[in-house]
C-alpha cells in the first residue's frame, strides 16, 4: 500500500521523464500499447518505494538513525522499512519462510553460507563511495569467489571480560569460563561459537571444522563445564544486568560490555586469551531479486561513512569497518586496537569463519544447552 | 418441558426444530472457523515440518518419521520435558496449597469486603507480565533487596551474598507461582463460593466439628474448582519460555527454551522444533482430556 502510494506520489524530472518517452516508444514499437504500459510501469516501479532493510535491534529507528542519516536526507521518499533479526539464524528462517528485504546484516562467519545458499547477490564495490575507507581485511572477509558478497560494517572480538578484583586467572585463556574456582560466577554466551571456543581450548587443529569425535569431546567438555555457568546470555543488557549487579564476575564478552562496566566503576579487565579471541565483522548482504539495489548500495554507503563509523563507535561501542574513524574513548581505542588494521585477523586474532557443518554444531549447542 | 413440547402442535415443534437447527451453526460457525483458521491448520502446518513435508531447505524433501525417532530415542529432550514436567508440578501443587485458605476466606469468612480483597489479589495483572517478572530481578539479585536485608542485619557477607536466589531453577518457580497465584485463586474461590452453605449447617447440626465438616463436604465439593485450578496452571507453565529466559540463567532453562531456540537459534531446525512442539500439545490435550473426565464425572456424581 505505502509502495503504491509512494509509486503515485513520485516526481518525475525532466531526464525521468526523457527515459520514460524512450522506453514507451520502444515498448510501442515491438510489443504494442499494453507493453508500453508495462514499461512505463517497470521503469517507474523500479528503485521505488522504501528500502526494506533487515537488521538487528538498535540498528533501525530504534535509537541508529544517526548511521543511516545521509542515506535518508539523499532519498526522503524511499526511507528504510525496517524489520528485526535476532541473529543469523532467525533472518535465514524469515528469508527462506517468504520475507524479502532488500539488504540484511549477518556476520562473517555466514558470508559463504549466504553466497552459496542463492538467496543474495554480490554488491557492486563501485556504488559505494566510502568503500576506499574500509578495512581490506574485512573487505575481503566479505568476498566469496572474488565477488563482495558482504559490505563490512561494525566490528569487535569475542573475548573474557572479568572482575580484577575478585577474579585470579591462572592463565590468559579461554579456560578461565570453565574454572572449576568460580562455579556459579561465570557468563556463557548463547551460540554455537561455545563449541567453536571449546575446540580452541582443547586444542582442536580446526574448531571451526571439527571432526564428529572433536565435536563430540567438545560438547562433552561443555556439559560437564554447563554447571559452572549461572547465566548463558543472548543479549548484552541481560549481561551488563548480571555482572554489573556482581551476579558473575567472568562472561564470555564484546569489548563494548568492558567499556560498559569500566562506566560502572568496576574493576575489570578485557582478557585476550592465549587462544586467540574471534573476532567478528558485521556485514551488509544484498538479497537476490531485491527491487531497489541503487538504494541498497546508498544505504551501504551511508553506513559506511566515517561520521557513521564514529558515531557507532562513540555511542554503541563497537568498531566500525571505516580506519579513518576514531572514537572518543581512549579505552575502546584500546580494547578493540584500532590503531592495528590487522588486528582482527591472523596473527593477532581468528576471524570468525565459516562453519561447514553449521546444523550439526546448532544441534549439538542445543543439547548441551538441554542437558 | 417434555410436558410442554408434548403441548404443542406437532407444526410448531417441527418449526422451532429448524430454528434451533438454523441458528446453532450460524452461532458456532464464526468460532469454528476461528478456530480451524488459526489453531488446526497452523498445527497441520507444524505437523507438516515436524515430517518433513515442508521444510526451510530448497529443494525436494520426503516424508520421513527421523524428527519423530531422534526425538524419542534421544535422552536430551525428554529429560528436558521431564525437569520441566517436574517444575510445573511444584510450581501447581505448590500455588493450590497457599491459594486455597486464602479463596477460602475470601468465600467463607463472610466478610464485606470479599470483592475488594479480590481485586486486591488480582491487582498485579492490571501491570505488565514482563514487569512483573523483571521486578523480581530487583529483589532476588546479588544486590537485590532480601541480600541487601541479610547484609543489613549481618546475617550474610556481601562477600557471600545468596547467589542460588537469581539465574536458577529456584527463581523460576517462584516467579511462575507469583503470575499465576490470581488464576488459582479464582477458580477456587469461584467453587467455594457457590457451595450450598446449607450442608454445612446441617452438619454442624448434626455434630460435626468444624474440621470434619471441611474434610467431609467443603474439601470434596471444592475439588472440582481446585482441579481446575491446577490445571490452569500446570498447561501453561509446562510450556513457558519468558520467565525462564528472564531469570532462569543455565538452571532455569525449561522446555519451552528449547522449542524456541530450534526455531530461530543457532541454525533453524524447524523440524526439532516443531516435534518438539507438537509433543507438548499432545500431552497437554491428554492431560485436559483426563481432567475433564474427571471433573465430569465429579460433577455427575454431585
Amino acid at each position: 500500500m505505502s509502495e503504491d502510494r509512494d509509486l503515485v506520489e513520485r516526481q518525475i524530472g525532466r531526464d525521468h521523464f526523457l527515459k520514460l518517452a524512450a522506453l514507451a516508444g520502444g515498448a510501442a514499437v515491438l510489443g504494442g500499447p499494453s507493453a508500453v504500459a508495462e514499461a512505463a510501469r517497470a521503469q517507474l516501479a523500479a528503485e521505488s518505494g522504501r528500502l526494506k532493510v533487515m537488521d538487528w535491534a538498535g540498528y533501525g529507528n530504534d535509537g541508529g538513525q544517526a548511521m543511516f542519516a545521509s542515506y535518508v536526507k539523499a532519498h526522503p521518499k524511499n526511507k528504510p522499512q525496517f524489520s528485526y533479526m535476532t541473529n543469523e539464524s532467525d533472518a535465514l528462517g524469515k528469508i527462506r519462510a517468504g520475507q524479502k528485504p532488500d539488504l540484511f546484516r549477518p556476520y562473517v562467519g555466514w558470508v559463504k553460507y549466504f553466497a552459496t545458499s542463492g538467496l543474495v547477490q554480490p554488491w557492486n564495490p563501485k556504488l559505494i563511495s566510502n568503500m576506499k575507507n574500509l578495512n581490506p581485511f574485512m573487505v575481503k572477509a566479505g568476498q566469496y569467489e572474488g565477488k563482495q558478497y558482504g559490505i563490512p560494517a561494525d566490528w569487535g572480538f569475542d573475548a573474557i571480560l572479568y572482575r580484577s578484583d575478585k577474579v585470579h586467572p591462572r592463565a590468559k585463556s579461554w579456560g578461565l569460563l570453565f574454572d572449576e574456582r568460580y562455579k556459579g560466577k561465570i557468563a556463557w554466551f548463547d551460540d554455537l561459537n561455545m563449541l567453536v571456543i571449546a575446540g580452541l581450548y582443547l586444542g582442536h587443529p580446526r574448531p571451526w571444522r571439527q571432526s564428529d569425535s572433536e565435536l563430540k569431546k567438545s560438547q562433552d567438555f561443555l556439559k560437564k563445564k554447563k554447571r559452572l555457568a549461572r547465566l548463558i546470555w543472548s543479549s548484552e543488557t541481560n549481561l551488563w544486568e548480571a555482572f554489573g549487579a556482581g551476579d558473575v564476575w567472568i562472561a564470555y564478552a564484546w569489548p563494548n560490555d568492558w567499556v560498559q562496566m569500566k562506566a560502572k566503576k568496576l574493576k575489570v579487565v578485557y582478557m585476550r586469551p592465549k587462544e586467540k579471541p574471534v573476532a567478528w565483522v558485521g556485514m551488509f548482504m544484498l538479497l537476490k531479486g531485491s527491487p531497489r539495489p541503487k538504494l541498497a548500495h546508498a544505504y551501504a554507503n551511508a553506513w559506511s561513512s566515517t561520521k557513521s563509523a564514529k558515531w557507532l563507535e562513540d555511542n554503541y561501542g563497537y568498531g566500525h569497518a571505516n580506519v579513518k574513524a576514531r572514537p572518543s574513548s581512549s579505552d575502546l581505542l584500546r580494547a578493540l586496537q584500532l590503531t592495528n588494521p590487522r588486528a582482527v585477523t591472523e596473527p593477532a586474532a581468528h576471524l570468525d569463519r565459516d562453519i561447514p557443518r553449521r546444523a550439526v554444531y546448532a544441534r549439538a549447542w542445543e543439547q548441551v544447552k538441554a542437558s | 418441558m417434555a410436558i410442554t413440547e408434548a403441548r404443542e402442535p406437532p407444526a410448531q415443534r417441527r418449526r422451532r426444530r429448524l430454528r434451533l437447527d438454523l441458528s446453532t451453526p450460524t452461532l458456532l460457525g464464526l468460532p469454528l472457523a476461528w478456530l480451524a483458521a488459526f489453531f488446526l491448520v497452523p498445527i497441520g502446518i507444524v505437523a507438516a515440518y515436524s515430517f518433513n513435508l515442508y521444510s526451510l531447505d530448497p529443494g525436494t524433501h520426503h516424508f520421513t518419521l527421523a524428527g519423530w525417532h531422534d526425538f524419542l530415542h534421544g535422552s536430551v529432550y525428554l529429560s528436558l520435558f521431564w525437569k520441566s514436567v517436574k517444575m510445573s508440578l511444584i510450581v501447581s501443587a505448590t500455588i493450590v496449597v497457599l491459594a486455597y485458605p486464602l479463596a477460602y476466606f475470601l468465600a467463607l469468612s463472610g466478610t464485606r469486603r470479599k470483592y475488594v480483597l479480590l481485586l486486591l489479589l488480582i491487582a498485579p495483572f492490571l501491570t505488565s507480565y514482563l514487569l512483573r517478572v523483571l521486578a523480581w530481578k530487583v529483589i532476588l539479585g546479588n544486590n537485590g533487596v532480601i541480600n541487601s536485608f541479610l547484609f543489613w542485619t549481618g546475617l550474610r557477607s556481601p562477600d557471600h551474598p545468596l547467589s542460588q536466589l537469581l539465574y536458577s531453577k529456584f527463581a523460576v518457580m517462584l516467579v511462575l507461582g507469583y503470575i499465576w497465584l490470581p488464576f488459582v485463586a479464582l477458580p477456587i474461590f469461584v467453587s467455594l463460593e457457590s457451595l450450598d452453605r446449607r450442608l454445612l449447617e446441617a452438619a454442624t447440626d448434626l455434630g460435626a466439628s468444624r474440621l470434619q465438616a471441611f474434610v467431609k463436604i467443603t474439601l470434596p465439593l471444592s475439588l472440582p474448582g481446585v482441579f481446575a485450578a491446577f490445571l490452569f496452571v500446570f498447561i501453561p507453565t509446562l510450556g513457558e519460555f519468558v520467565t525462564p529466559s528472564l531469570v532462569g540463567g543455565t538452571g532455569g532453562y525449561m522446555y519451552g527454551n528449547q522449542i524456541v531456540d530450534l526455531f530461530v537459534a543457532g541454525f533453524p531446525d524447524w523440524q526439532t522444533g516443531s516435534v518438539l512442539a507438537l509433543f507438548l500439545l499432545g500431552v497437554v490435550a491428554v492431560l485436559t482430556v483426563v481432567f475433564s473426565r474427571f471433573l465430569g464425572a465429579r460433577t455427575a456424581v454431585r
